[in-house]
């Protein structure tokens, strides 16, 4: 109970001090909005196929830059081993930084979600499917970003680092094509590709099909490429943060 | 002579609840760079242990150690009985820690910084808030309680620091190198505090090199160079280790020549005058003393003012420095 307070007690912090700034919320929804209105001007029929790829990209890029800027800062001003000398255990200041980055993406995503609900017509066929998608993929990309960027000291590493892995998950995840249409190499990388389950659950949740699974199949995988990023995020974090 | 193993300063045993930071044989290895080797020391409960070095001794190490932030390679250490390795939250929930950076939220007031911090060690929330309204007042920032401490003066920011480190009233506070670049009044003002703060039974961890602010505030003193400690007890027990000449202090009726007064006394081992003033470094004071007279007696000079001077800690300490970098360099963190 203790530790839940602690967790929440970061995760206001981190609230009142980064996400709640206006430039943050605006970069979060102004981004991907004026991509989804690009594609819209341009195919007002198909722009439905990458609203829910440009909405899990959203999450993804929302979330890891977030968590490379505010652990590196945090790492340089010194805050954050102020949270290491305090009676927490690594997976609560893990999970405290998480939710809030967590938090901060799901309410631009719902935002941008909305909007286009509202101003372009996008159906919502299964809206729980919808919302678990938006929920597991802020969790998972929350607790990715900050394993990758309690490894480095600086912004600049921590874009680096996340690069690698980031642009590779938009190419292979069906973000702008659908899986039926990707050559036939790159579906198995696709299935291990923790935004694909994340991408198709939207998919699901927005026009009520999806590519290749069920929701139970797809919620099942992106609930347990959340709980292996949890897994990982604590030895990591009490080996890295104090360096 | 290179320091043997067996050389290494252990502390006397004391009692263990006497005892509130203990370390044994604290190793430390940064690749090939021996940070700590073997060094063992006790801090006694509800006083202050002054931990000091030079710079890049492994000061700051030792305290990273002690709080958890840094893993160790041997030895044991030991906060009110436990051990942070294996008790982490215990240990972490008795300990306030001040490091050499005030490192506070900057975006913060300095009131939100005490209440989260509070927040953060498990305070109910009317007890942090009454907390933080004390601290700030106790540490003379009322007037800038809401603002944000990244916009406070260096000395604001220190004392903000302490008081964020004594929020959750620990039982043990390390402070590491606390008056660091603050100007004179804000040191001393500072140290006012520590020592309030130890009057209440805080022990303290305190890591300097600043020995005038150990000469002041300390029971207990470890001198650590090079990663070993060379020296350990109290104030007046590391001065007695120093054999080195007595200080007096002398104004005759007439100026005198230095090679008159040091023909006269032989005893006198340097001599410098400062304001009409004789600073002399004796062998012995006794003979000194009676050589003096003598001189007075012989030449007809009146003694307007005599004393004599202790030995300072930061005397003693550079001797030691001096005794144990002599014949051999060493590396360190």
């Amino acid at each position: 109970m203790r530790q839940l307070a602690q967790v929440l007690a970061i995760s206001r912090k981190d609230v009142e001090s980064y996400y709640g700034k206006p430039p943050l919320v605006t970069w979060g929804l102004l981004l991907p909005a004026v991509l989804i209105l690009a594609v819209y001007l341009k195919d007002r029929d198909g722009y439905l196929t990458v609203a829910p790829g440009m909405i899990a990209m959203t999450l993804l890029f929302g979330n890891t830059s977030m968590a490379a800027i505010v652990i590196t800062f945090e790492k340089r001003a010194g805050t954050l081993e102020r949270l290491l000398l305090a009676p927490l255990a690594a997976p609560a200041i893990v999970a405290g930084k998480a939710l809030s980055a967590a938090a901060y993406s799901l309410g631009t995503s719902l935002v941008l979600t909305a909007g286009f609900v509202v101003f372009l017509g996008m159906p919502v066929a299964r809206p729980g499917v919808l919302a678990l998608g938006l929920v597991l993929g802020a969790g998972t990309f929350s607790v990715l970003g900050i394993v990758a960027s309690v490894t480095v000291k600086e912004v600049f590493e921590a874009m680096t680092l996340m690069n690698f892995f980031r642009f590779p998950l938009l190419f292979v995840s069906g973000v702008f094509l659908p899986l039926s249409q990707m050559p036939g190499w790159a579906r198995p990388l696709a299935y291990l590709s923790p935004l694909t389950h994340v991408v198709e659950l939207l998919r699901l949740g927005t026009s009520g099909t999806a590519g290749f699974a069920s929701a139970r199949v797809l919620s099942g995988a992106a609930a347990g490429f959340f709980f292996l990023c949890c897994l990982m995020a604590g030895p990591v974090f009490r080996r890295c943060a104090s360096r | 002579m290179p320091r043997r193993r067996e050389e290494t300063p252990v502390p006397r045993e004391g009692p263990e609840g006497q005892i509130a930071v203990r370390a044994r044989g604290l190793r430390k290895h940064f690749g090939a760079i021996v940070a700590l080797d073997g060094v063992s020391f006790d801090g006694p409960r509800g006083g202050v242990l002054a931990y000091l070095g030079p710079n890049g001794a492994g000061k700051t190490t030792t305290v990273r150690i002690l709080c958890g932030l840094a893993e160790r390679d041997g030895g044991e250490i030991s906060i009110l009985g436990r051990d942070v390795r294996s008790d982490p939250l215990f240990v972490k929930s008795h300990i306030g820690v001040v490091p050499e950076a005030s490192n506070l939220y900057p975006e913060l007031g300095c009131r939100r910084n005490l209440e989260y911090l509070g927040e953060l060690y498990g305070l109910p929330r009317a007890e942090r808030r009454g907390r933080a309204v004390e601290l700030i007042e106790h540490f003379g920032l009322t007037e800038k309680a809401e603002q944000p401490f990244g916009s406070l003066s260096r000395g604001m920011r220190r004392r903000l620091a302490i008081a964020a480190a004594i929020v959750h009233r620990p039982e043990v506070l390390f402070l590491d190198e606390p008056t660091t670049g603050l100007d004179v009044p804000s040191a001393k003002s500072l140290r006012q505090l520590i020592r309030r703060t130890v009057v209440q039974g805080t022990t303290v961890f305190l890591t300097t090199h600043n020995l005038f602010e150990a000469e002041e505030l300390a029971d207990e003193v470890a001198v650590l160079v090079g990663g070993r400690i060379i020296a350990g007890g109290t104030v007046a027990e590391i001065r007695a280790r120093v054999p080195r000449a007595r200080g007096v202090s002398l104004r005759l009726s007439e100026p005198v020549a230095e090679d008159v007064l040091r023909s006269a006394c032989p005893a006198i081992r340097s001599a410098g005058l400062e304001d009409g003033c004789w600073q002399l470094d004796v062998t012995d004071l006794h003979e000194t003393l009676g050589q003096l007279v003598e001189f007075c007696r012989r030449t007809g000079l009146r003694v307007n003012e005599i004393g004599t001077r202790q030995t300072t800690l930061e005397e003693a300490f550079l001797s030691l420095l001096t005794e144990t970098t002599k014949p051999t360099a060493r590396g360190a963190s």
